[in-house]
């Protein structure tokens, strides 16, 4: 999605204030006018200038808002974003409660089944095979504590 | 020569020497597949480096990037589609002598001359890089901090044909690096009550984001609507690629050496020196008509130049802690999670780290060949793997690398929110590599012009007192007017198009 140079300077120029704003209370160090505030309101500045650089070009060069660019539909692009969304968020959520390997299970299903239009039986065995690798990866050989969730009770 | 002797026991280690052949397989298969690229496969090896030695995590991503720009050379000539970026400048080359039928000539070619070119890229890390840093000893924080930016400033100026969005890309990654604690006076920045953030962004689930999350996001809704078709078999691949490669040895070499210069140059990397020296050795041609008829010589060139620059962005990176592309970048991010700050210093007194690096550098390239061999051979298997299975097994990969940092779902966001924001700016034109670069970059620049505030009580004129700095200031300050100047003159061409149109 093609967003018009106009808007995205804006968005740009106001981070930039928002920055500026933000660190005004950073203190300087001693006997000097320098510290933790000049990188920030230094970078706000320049996102103000540069933003309002864009803003004017966009401006001036006109052009819709938004333009929809390359050969897949809006639709399909705007839908299979929602889905990694929806798989990362469900993951944060879902993972504590249910535990790594259900989830991972679920969604890896779920997705493939999805992206190969139905092919469940692959997507179940790829699935199992890679959620017990992914386990026995990270939990066991790097000790990253990947949760349990329920199956604590049921493993322990 | 004690410090060689104990180098060389450091490599050959049958632990090392696993890590090295199998991060070179991993790179092999993200390589040979298109549209996964070298540094995507780095940012999913770096939550498993996380848990190394500073010497296997080195060695596993140099093996693992070096492959994998060797292996985006096969989907290349067998279906003209470039594995990596790295690649595009002679896909149609070599395309069109697969179309001749010197399929296996093309590929025997590419491989051996990026072993070629590799080498000689270690040859002049290894060669040149002490040299510098001993040069480099005498830098005070003045020089480093103009070197540094410098180093991002160039890469702003390189990044694409609008540098006003490389600016931008540049400042929203010096915010992000900006986030957490001020390691000159503590102070606590952007942190919005997230205990979290105290401590900073980590880098490797920006990197994860902008690089790995980033990519899915854009290739996943093309599952299904672009198939790849069947590639041809491979017969005979190293038939005649002695002949052709003597026969172009001069562009070979010189390729070699042009490549590690312009992959040492801060934001130029492995697909710009190949382009550049395939452009070149088209000009030093006695035949320049036979290029892009399926013709070896950009070839030979070409694929010389992209594995030299990899080397070649190793030199501003040990040497003086400035990456030269964004793979670089990320190998500064693992040194410095292991508690390694690049620089001079490193040379002098951690000497057997840096001879072993060298030697895994070594061995990775000597890899190319058998492995290449092998990646040819299973081509066809490989690029049959259906996309709609990779692209979820990858996106699981992501969440648990990130997550693996800090044991925290909070790094999980960040990669997200970072992946939906590199997703908007690619789709609009902004580069990434200056955003990264900015990220690594930002707390050094900071903190050394804060040092040499405090030595100067404040006096910025300073910072150009001493002739190195002063010569580096200049050349930062005249990269900005550059960068300056060609945004004004893109508004003034297309404030002109839009007059006349």
């Amino acid at each position: 999605m093609r967003i018009n140079d106009l808007l995205l300077g804006v968005v740009m120029a106001l981070l930039g204030a928002i920055t500026i704003w933000a660190s005004r209370d950073f203190p300087s160090l001693p006997r000097q006018p320098y510290g933790a505030g000049t990188f920030p309101t230094l970078i706000g500045a320049l996102l103000v200038v540069f933003g309002g650089i864009m803003a004017l070009r966009g401006w001036r060069r006109r052009g819709a808002l938004f333009a929809w660019q390359g050969e897949v539909g809006p639709k399909r692009v705007l839908f299979c974003i929602a889905m990694v969304i929806a798989a990362v968020v469900a993951y944060i959520e879902l993972t504590p409660i249910l535990g790594f390997p259900v989830v991972s299970l679920v969604l890896l299903t779920l997705m493939i089944d999805w992206l190969t239009s139905h092919r469940w039986v692959l997507a179940t065995s790829v699935a199992v095979i890679a959620t017990a690798l992914v386990w026995l990866a990270f939990a066991k050989l790097l000790h990253v504590p990947l949760a349990l969730g329920v199956l604590e009770k049921v493993v322990y | 020569m004690a410090e060689l002797q104990q180098a060389l026991s450091m490599v050959f280690a049958w632990d090392i020497l696993a890590i090295v052949v199998g991060a070179s397989l991993f790179g092999l298969f993200m390589g040979a597949i298109p549209g996964l690229t070298a540094t995507m496969a780095t940012a999913l090896l770096v939550p498993v480096t996380f848990f190394m030695e500073p010497l296997p995590a080195i060695g596993a991503i140099v093996s693992a990037t070096a492959m994998a720009i060797v292996a985006g050379d096969i989907p290349g000539a067998l279906l003209r589609i470039p594995g990596t970026p790295a690649s595009a400048a002679y896909t149609d080359e070599a395309y069109l002598m697969g179309r001749q039928g010197k399929v296996g000539q093309a590929l025997g070619i590419n491989l051996a001359c990026s072993m070629v070119g590799g080498l000689i890229g270690v040859a002049m890390l290894a060669f040149f890089s002490p040299l510098i840093a001993e040069f480099a000893l005498r830098f005070t924080s003045d020089e480093y901090f103009w070197l540094a930016l410098l180093g991002l400033s160039c890469a702003v100026l390189v990044s694409g044909s609008d540098p006003l969005k490389g600016v931008i890309s540049m400042l929203l990654g010096l915010l992000i690096s900006m986030v957490g604690m001020s390691s000159v006076s503590g102070q606590m920045r952007f942190t919005f009550d997230i205990p979290g953030l105290l401590g900073g962004i980590s880098i490797l689930p920006v990197l994860i984001g902008l690089f790995a999350v980033a990519e899915l996001l854009r290739r996943i809704p093309e599952v299904g609507r672009i198939s790849i078709p069947r590639p041809p078999t491979v017969k005979k691949p190293f038939e005649g690629v002695g002949r052709e490669m003597w026969r172009y040895k001069g562009g070979g070499i010189r390729s070699g050496f042009l490549g590690t210069l312009i992959g040492a140059l801060p934001g130029a990397g492995a697909d710009i020196a190949s382009w550049v020296c395939y452009a070149i050795s088209r000009k030093l041609s006695r035949t320049p008509e036979k290029f892009g008829t399926g013709h070896p010589e950009g070839l030979v060139s070409a694929s010389a130049a992209n594995n030299a620059a990899l080397s070649g962005a190793y030199i501003p990176a040990l040497v003086f802690g400035i990456p030269g592309d964004t793979i670089t970048a990320i190998i500064i991010g693992v040194l410095m999670m292991k508690g390694i700050t690049p620089g001079p210093d490193v040379f002098t007194n951690d000497a057997v780290l840096i001879n072993a690096i060298f030697i895994v550098f070594l061995l990775a390239n000597l890899l190319l060949l058998p492995l290449g061999l092998l990646a040819v051979r299973s081509a066809r298997h490989i690029l049959s793997i259906p996309s709609g299975v990779l692209y979820p097994l990858i996106l699981l990969f992501c969440i648990v690398g990130a997550f693996a940092t800090n044991n925290s779902m909070l790094d999980v966001w960040i990669m997200l929110g970072l992946g939906l924001l590199a997703y908007l700016m690619a789709e609009n034109d902004f580069p990434i590599g200056p955003m990264i670069l900015a990220v690594i970059l930002g707390p050094i620049i900071e903190s050394n012009f804060l040092r040499s505030m405090i030595k100067a009580q404040g006096d910025m004129l300073e910072l150009f007192d001493r002739p190195i700095a002063t010569t580096l200031g200049c050349l930062a300050l005249l990269v900005w007017a550059s960068i300056i100047f060609s945004t004004f003159w893109n508004m003034r061409i297309s404030a002109h198009e839009a007059g006349s149109t």
